[in-house]
Order: C-alpha cells, then sequence, then structure tokens
C-alpha cells in the first residue's frame, strides 16, 4: 500500500533546451536529487507549469542515460507552449513515470526496425538508445526516419552521425518534398518503407509518427508480410491522472495511460478503434 | 385526458405522415412517450413505423427547434413540431443564420402550456398514477383516490409566464390559436431582486449559483446558445475555470446571460434542465426587462424580421451606462 | 449497538456530531435536496428518497485542491495539501453505498490506489439509512439491491414511527453512537427489521448484457440512441458511480493551488488533444463511452454492471435520455415485456 498521492508531482529543474526545429525544443529535466525515477524505454510523465497546467509527454531520453530525463516537445498546445516559454534553470512539476513501455523482452535476439515520423521520433529514440547500450541483446537496426521538411527532423546530428556509426546498424533519412540543402532520400516514409523492402522474418518493427502516417506504415508492413504481432506502435492521447481513473484515454477497457501507450497491432486490432 | 389525446396525436400525424411519407421531408422532430406518461421525449421519425411512436401531450416540453442544429447537417429538409416557444426558438436559429427558412417545415401546435410533475406530486400529495384533464381542469388519480387541481396551477415555472403560446412561424398551424395571453407576474421575481440592495442580490445569486455543478445543461439547451465553440471551451485564452469558486460560478453564468441579451425567448428551457434548480430564468428576465425599458419593448424570435436591439444602433439609443 | 432518537430530537445530534468535523446529511437547499455539510440552521431532509446529486461528494469531492504552488524567481514549491478530517455521512441510501464500493473497486483496488480518496473513504464513518417508500425513478431491485439495508454502512439507520433506528455495525459505526452520548437511549428492545420496498421493474434482462455489448461497439443501434442527447453533463454529475475528474490549476504565476474536479466523458473537450485530434468527437461516440463504461468496460474489469438504480439520470436527464433507455435500446429487456 503505497501512502503517496499519485497525483502529486515533484520539484525539477530545467537544465538545458535545446530548439530541434522551429516548433520543437529539447528540455533536458533533472529531478532535486539526480534522476527524479526510474523508467524503461516508452513510458511517459507528467510536466506541469502551474497555472497552465499539467500534460503528459513520452521521455525521450534512454534510461541508460543517468543524468537526467529528455523530452522533446512540439509546441501545439497550453503546456507545451508554456514549457517553450521556460528558460534554462527555471522549475516545473515532474510525475511519473506512466504507461507499460516497450516489450523489450519480445525484442530481443531479433532484428529491429524502427520508423519515424517529425515528433514521434522521441519515444522511439528512448529505446533505440537503450538497443545501442544493450548492443549485444538484438539483432541488426535499422532506423527509418523521415518529416516533412530537413527542418523538421529532429536530433538530425545525433540520427546522422551517432547513430549510424554504431555497429549493425542502419540509418535511412528522408524529407516528404525536395529541398535545396537537402540531397538525400524524398518521399513519404511509409512509401521508404515500401522500398526498403525489409523482410520479416526474425523482426520486430516499431513505429510513432503522426496518425496519417501510422496508418500508411501498417499498411505496407502488412504488404511486407509483418504479421500484427511484429508491429508495435505507441498511441497518444488526452491524459489528466496517468493512472488509468480519469476516465478520458480507454480504449474499451484497456486504459492507455496505464496498460499503453505501446501496443503490438494485433492487441490494437481487438481493441475498439477509438484513437 | 386519453381520448382527446388520441385524437389530437391522430390530427399531428396525419399532417406529418403525408410530408415524411412522401418524401417531401427526410425527418420529423417530434416527441415520444419516454418510461413515464409524464415524460415525453424527443422523436426523430424517419419511417411510418417511427410516426406509430408521436406523441403530443401536456409533457411535451422540450425544446425541439435546438436539435436542427445537427440535423441540418445530415438531412435536406427537417420537418418539426414547433409550440410558441420552439417556433421563437427557430425564429432565433434564424436570424443568426444557424438555419435556412426553407431547410424547415415548421407543424404549429398552439400550446396549452406542459405540465410539471413535481407539481403533480406536490398537489396529490403522493406519486400521482394517472391524470384527465378537462375543460382546464386536472384529475389527479392516487393511490388513495382523486385530487382536482385547475391546469394553470400544474404548468411548470417556464409556461406560467408564457406570453405567446402560439407559434409565431409556421407552415401549417395543426390546431386552433390560444391566443396572447396576459401575463401579469413574469417580472415580479426580477422585481422583488431589483428591490434588493447590491449586497443582498449578490449574496443571493451567490448562494444560488454555488448549487452549480458546471454541468452545462442549461447551456445545452437553450436555442441561444448555439456557438460553434463556447467562450467556456476555448483554451487560449481560457476565460473559464473549473473551481467551484463564486468567481467561476458568475463568469459562467453572467457571460452565458449576457450573451443572450435581446436573443433570449425565454422559454426556459434552461431553468427546466437544470438539475439543481437554479432560478436561471430571473437572470435572463432582468436582462428582457432591461432591454424593454431601454429600447423599447422587444420579444425575441417573435418577429425575424425585427433585429435584436443589441445588434442594431440608432443614434437615438440610450447609453444608460455612460450617463450614470 | 442499538440506540433510538425521537426525530425532533435530530438537531441536537446533529449539533453534537458536527462538533467534531463536517457532518454530512440531506440538506433541503431551496427546491432542491443535497447532500452537504450540516450548518445550525440548515434543514435536514430525511424523507428524501434521493439527493439531486448522489453522496459521491463525500468521497470523491466535486473539487479537491491537493496541492499549492508558489513561484519566485527559478523556483517553484510544491506543497502538498491534506484534507484528511474526519467526516459523517449521515443518511447514504443503500443505492449510494453500493456505488461507493463500486467507486473503491477503482480508487482503491486497481493499482495504484487513489491516495486523495483512500484517506477520505477512511475517515468517513457512514450511517446508512433505509429506504420506506421509493419514488417512481427508483430502480434498484433491478440490481439486487435491497433499499431496506445498506451492508457496508458503519450504523445502519431507519425511520419507524417519529423515531431513528441506528445500528452499529463496525468499530467505527459504535464510535460515533458513543459520540452522541446521552442523547441516544437504549435500542435493544425496537425492531430494526425495514419493511420490504419494491421499487420500479423496468423488465430489465442484464443476464449477459456486458459480454453481448462486447461485440456491439459498431452497432448501428448507437446511430439512433445518442440522437436526443444534449451533450451537456447532467447525466454524469448526477450519477453515483460515475468518477472521471479532470486537474486544473486555480490561481496566478505567483501562486494557487491544484485541484481535480469532476469532469464528463459527455463533453467534447473531455478528449480533445492539443493537437486538434479528438478521438471522441461526436456525440455518438461520447454516448457510446458513456454507457458503455456502465454496462461493458467496467464489468469487464470489475464484473458487475456500474448502476444502482438510483434514478437519477431518469429524473434529471432534460430530453430523458437515460441509462434504462440504453440498456433496452441494447437489448437488456426481459423479452416477454416487449
Amino acid at each position: 500500500m503505497s501512502s503517496a498521492n499519485v497525483l502529486m508531482p515533484q520539484q525539477a529543474t530545467i537544465l538545458d533546451i535545446t530548439e530541434e526545429t522551429p516548433d520543437i525544443k529539447t528540455l533536458r529535466v533533472v529531478g532535486k536529487e539526480g534522476m527524479p525515477f526510474d523508467f524503461m524505454p516508452g513510458q511517459c510523465a507528467m510536466l506541469s507549469v502551474p497555472p497552465v497546467g499539467e500534460a503528459i509527454f513520452s521521455i525521450t531520453s534512454s534510461p541508460t542515460c543517468r543524468e537526467c530525463l529528455e523530452f522533446s516537445i512540439k509546441d501545439v498546445g497550453n503546456v507545451s507552449g508554456a514549457l517553450h516559454g521556460l528558460q534554462p534553470g527555471q522549475q516545473i512539476g515532474i510525475r511519473g513515470p506512466y504507461g507499460n513501455g516497450f516489450p523489450i523482452e519480445k525484442m530481443k535476439g531479433k532484428d529491429i526496425l524502427f520508423i519515424g515520423g517529425g515528433i514521434g521520433l522521441a519515444p522511439l529514440r528512448s529505446l533505440i538508445g537503450y538497443c545501442f547500450a544493450h548492443r549485444e541483446e538484438f539483432g541488426h537496426i535499422d532506423i527509418v526516419y523521415g518529416a516533412r521538411s530537413p527542418a523538421d527532423l529532429i536530433r538530425k546530428s545525433e540520427v546522422r552521425e551517432s547513430w549510424a556509426a554504431e555497429p549493425d546498424t542502419s540509418v535511412y533519412l528522408t524529407v516528404d518534398a525536395e529541398f535545396p540543402d537537402w540531397n538525400g532520400h524524398v518521399g513519404f516514409v511509409p512509401n521508404y518503407v515500401s522500398e526498403l523492402a525489409f523482410k520479416p522474418e526474425g523482426r520486430i518493427a516499431l513505429t510513432c509518427g503522426p496518425p496519417i502516417m501510422i496508418k500508411f506504415v501498417l499498411q505496407a508492413l502488412d504488404k511486407l508480410q509483418f504479421s500484427p504481432e511484429q508491429v508495435i506502435t505507441t498511441l497518444e492521447m488526452r491524459m489528466k491522472c496517468g493512472v488509468g481513473k480519469c476516465g478520458r484515454c480507454n480504449l474499451g477497457s484497456v486504459y492507455v495511460c496505464k496498460d499503453g501507450p505501446v501496443f503490438s497491432l494485433d492487441e490494437l486490432n481487438a481493441l475498439p478503434s477509438e484513437y | 385526458m386519453a381520448e382527446r389525446n388520441v385524437e389530437s396525436v391522430n390530427k399531428v400525424r396525419e399532417a406529418v405522415s403525408q410530408d415524411l411519407l412522401g418524401g417531401r421531408i427526410d425527418l420529423l422532430l417530434g416527441w415520444e412517450k419516454g418510461h413515464y406518461w409524464w415524460q415525453s421525449r424527443p422523436l426523430f421519425a424517419r419511417s411510418e413505423a417511427d410516426l406509430e411512436k408521436l406523441a403530443w401531450d401536456s409533457f411535451c416540453a422540450v425544446n425541439l427547434s435546438r436539435y436542427l442544429l445537427e440535423e441540418l447537417k445530415d438531412h435536406d429538409k427537417v420537418g418539426v413540431l414547433v409550440k410558441g416557444c420552439d417556433a421563437r426558438a427557430f425564429n432565433r436559429l434564424l436570424q443568426d443564420n444557424m438555419v435556412r427558412r426553407e431547410q424547415v417545415i415548421l407543424y404549429g401546435l398552439p400550446c396549452p402550456g406542459m405540465l410539471d410533475y413535481n407539481r403533480l406530486v406536490e398537489k396529490a400529495g403522493g406519486a400521482p398514477l394517472e391524470i384527465t384533464e378537462e375543460n382546464g381542469r386536472v384529475i389527479i388519480k392516487v393511490g388513495s383516490g382523486e385530487q382536482e387541481a385547475q391546469r394553470d396551477d400544474l404548468l411548470l415555472d417556464k409556461c406560467k409566464d408564457c406570453r405567446y403560446p402560439d407559434p409565431a412561424v409556421y407552415d401549417q398551424l395543426l390546431f386552433s390559436p390560444q391566443g396572447e395571453k396576459e401575463v401579469t407576474e413574469r417580472f415580479k421575481t426580477v422585481e422583488e431582486l431589483e428591490e434588493m440592495s447590491a449586497e443582498e442580490r449578490f449574496g443571493y445569486w451567490e448562494k444560488e449559483l454555488s448549487r452549480c455543478l458546471r454541468c452545462y445543461a442549461c447551456r445545452q439547451a437553450c436555442p441561444f446558445c448555439s456557438c460553434r465553440e463556447c467562450f467556456v471551451e476555448q483554451e487560449n485564452p481560457r476565460w473559464q475555470g473549473r473551481a467551484y469558486q463564486p468567481s467561476e460560478n458568475f463568469m459562467f453564468h453572467l457571460v452565458r446571460a449576457y450573451h443572450g441579451t435581446g436573443r433570449c425567448i425565454d422559454c426556459g428551457e434552461c431553468e427546466r434542465s437544470c438539475p439543481v434548480d437554479i432560478p436561471l430564468q430571473e437572470l435572463n428576465r432582468k436582462l428582457i426587462k432591461d432591454i424593454n425599458e431601454l429600447y423599447g419593448d422587444y420579444e425575441a424570435g417573435l418577429d425575424p424580421e425585427q433585429e435584436p436591439p443589441l445588434l442594431t444602433y440608432r443614434p437615438d439609443d440610450p447609453a444608460a451606462f455612460s450617463e450614470k | 449497538m442499538k440506540k433510538v432518537i425521537a426525530r425532533e430530537k435530530l438537531p441536537e445530534l446533529w449539533k453534537s456530531l458536527a462538533a467534531k468535523g463536517p457532518l454530512f446529511l440531506p440538506i433541503q437547499e431551496g427546491p432542491v435536496v443535497l447532500f452537504q455539510p450540516w450548518s445550525e440552521g440548515a434543514e435536514a431532509n430525511l424523507d428524501a428518497v434521493n439527493t439531486a446529486v448522489s453522496a459521491k461528494d463525500v468521497f470523491l469531492p466535486r473539487e479537491e485542491t491537493y496541492l499549492q504552488y508558489r513561484c519566485s524567481g527559478n523556483q517553484l514549491e510544491l506543497i502538498p495539501v491534506e484534507n484528511a478530517e474526519p467526516v459523517i455521512a449521515f443518511g447514504v441510501h443503500p443505492c449510494d453505498l453500493k456505488a461507493v464500493e463500486m467507486l473503491d473497486k477503482v480508487y482503491l483496488d486497481q493499482e495504484p490506489s487513489d491516495e486523495l480518496y483512500r484517506q477520505r473513504r477512511e475517515k468517513t464513518t457512514v450511517v446508512g439509512l433505509s429506504c420506506r417508500e421509493p419514488d417512481p425513478f427508483c430502480f434498484c431491485n433491478e440490481f439486487g439491491i435491497n433499499p431496506a439495508d445498506a451492508p457496508g454502512a458503519d450504523v445502519m439507520a431507519h425511520l419507524k414511527n417519529g423515531l431513528v433506528l441506528l445500528e452499529a455495525r463496525t468499530d467505527k459505526g459504535k464510535a460515533l453512537l458513543d459520540q452522541a452520548g446521552d442523547l441516544l437511549q437504549d435500542g435493544s428492545d425496537e425492531k430494526f427489521e425495514a419493511a420490504e420496498v419494491k421499487t420500479a421493474d423496468f423488465g430489465l434482462n442484464l443476464e449477459g448484457l456486458p459480454e453481448n455489448l462486447k461485440e456491439r461497439f459498431e452497432d448501428p443501434v448507437w446511430d439512433e440512441l445518442y440522437k436526443s442527447c444534449l451533450g451537456c453533463g447532467v447525466c454524469t454529475y448526477v450519477c453515483p458511480t460515475c468518477y472521471c475528474f479532470d486537474v486544473e490549476d486555480f490561481g496566478h504565476e505567483g501562486e494557487g493551488q491544484r485541484f481535480r474536479c469532476w469532469d464528463s466523458c459527455m463533453y467534447g473537450h473531455f478528449t480533445d488533444m492539443a493537437g486538434g485530434h479528438n478521438p471522441r468527437a461526436g456525440r455518438k461516440e461520447r454516448v457510446r463511452q458513456r454507457f458503455m463504461h456502465k454496462l461493458q468496460y467496467y464489468p469487464e474489469t470489475f464484473n458487475e454492471i456500474a448502476c444502482v438504480g438510483c434514478g437519477r439520470c431518469l429524473r434529471s436527464c432534460p430530453v430523458n435520455l437515460d441509462i434504462v433507455q440504453a440498456i433496452k435500446a441494447l437489448g437488456g429487456e426481459t423479452v416477454e415485456q416487449r
């Protein structure tokens, strides 16, 4: 029996802020005594800026990073807007971690295919970092990442330089249309996945991005003969509690904040499609 | 009641079924019976079988015009049964360009006023089993016998001071008009409130509004609350907080009432819908009274050609605020 | 322990009980009866069958502040606010108490438990009150609830011939009767059996309904059922088993409070995401959510339908779109009665 109020945030301090794109910033956050809490890739945290309020964000740093938590945040609402307006050194509220996280046991020994779009790289990045830190537990790693324009790609140098240099790892970048400063691949992420023709055997695919991208990525993977159990995605919903009680993020009797946000496609297919 | 009732329902059914089954309208908004004989709820009729359920009795209080906002998205032409207040609500929507006249067929129902179940209980001194209506009198049957009462004493509050029981707009009037009614007590409570000192009045409203659950039934039931996005839900800036504090209660109820100034048709659906019986009609009527006193008598929804006073400007408009 | 008190002596009892903390009672507030803290001069109404809003307010208050914040410079201070006062809830009818047990499953049994709720629950002494005469909206019999008894009450109270009979059933209950001291007389000779109460029979057949509904998320019945819904939150706010909440700050940049408050799945705003996407964008999706939650999602997790037949939605929905109508539309009606 716990005696702490699960809704009570702890104090945290913003170490620094990186501008990733015109509307995405990455905040590095530390608690009073170092890490606010332990977590696993794919889990989320509630960040709060009084009097604006609280909102849930996925943790983008890897749990193997023991200095701080990182959040890549797109300015789309009141709380994200308020977070964008903060400066290093300022304090916020934080609570968590919430959610199930990615099924790491199920991924072990398999080749891993990451498919991300735009800000959707944020939750995948936590897992990518984890995989690199436990490199021997996983097979070949492919990372397909795209955005509308080169300016909308987040963690560019990390993706291009550090990730591409990791052993037994391939990185594929793409943007939706031609841009003067872009000499890489041009095309939508789902089409690029089809072109690259990944084989399903012994492989797990994990995807996150805008809903429309996910929809077509799922179709592309289906065409490539991936079975629903091999495909994993993570959902976004409006959330207030993070512990399956406030009533907003359910799909049937499953609560995305608590039982998700990570689902395999076969799990998702068995739930009401209300997301 | 039963016999007269069957007769009048048949008449309504006859009038609408030709249009619905003949394809002149795609949908009829009417009423059907709920679980109890004292409840008549909205009916969305598309077929002959649906029309079998049609009800027109002393409990058809729900204002149907509001449903046009949604139903006209899916239907080309909708028929609506309108009482006096429903018809004024329709005019209101028309004036706000929320509906087009040619999209709607209105079947006018001169309204004798709707009865209040709670009044029946009070009068009968227990749960009533059924009622019979005859010449302005109501016989209420209870377990132990019968109680007789004046129909006017059993009306819903919203119907008590109704001046215009006949539809102001219709394509077809289904019964003979009731005629304009003389109302004497419409502003009685408002006048009493005006007599109070500002502090007393503030205290009165603070107490009444303290019951507010912020369920927004008053807003959802209201024919003038037709904004696509209400200020309550606006995120940036956030006008309306959720705290159950007097400041937030006043914020919601005063802004709601002010939005209705010169637009409120005094149908009382807000007050009827309130689960904790906040006297919302008094707020609305205060504004109606002020409008009448400042700009001359104006009855919202009566004549769609007559612009609401606050939506027009005349050089000789009184400037009550700046004059004080 | 059995005690009695004459009804005309109740104001004295209220005074004595309220001395040690909030005493919630069905209180006549103008035209409505609400479950509220009693204060000198307030008019308790024990004859009311059901309060307009349920007794859940005691355990899951409509608004509950749990932290204070203070900002200065870069510093943000977050200070927990304790709400742990002992409370007496006097006059909780069996349906409402059964509903609290349903809230317990969500807030206490399901991990992680909710500490705010737990504290209120543990510090509240519940005096159950049997029903003598149901109002026509009551249908708790359909859910196997006996209006004459509220298992789980600390004290069970019955109204009988100008007397209130009180039977303590737990240590908390005994302590409450002790607190009242000489105001209460010995009641060991009084008969404590309340008469059988028959509530409305809508001919519902709930057997297997949750299981059947599992396959009916896309059923055409939803295309019709929601139509009359105005999209207000009356049903959810008066409902004793609805438990959804929102979290919000009240204050300014320098200082303020954070509270949670009731929220409603009937509001579009409820699930609206910051980016503009809304998974339950229309009234149809929201009406389906409310009824599916009561009739399928909750039972799937907790093995019972999340309705106690208190009848508040039947009484209060401005357009009479209530759970009985939903159950019937979804096939939960005894066939012979159709």
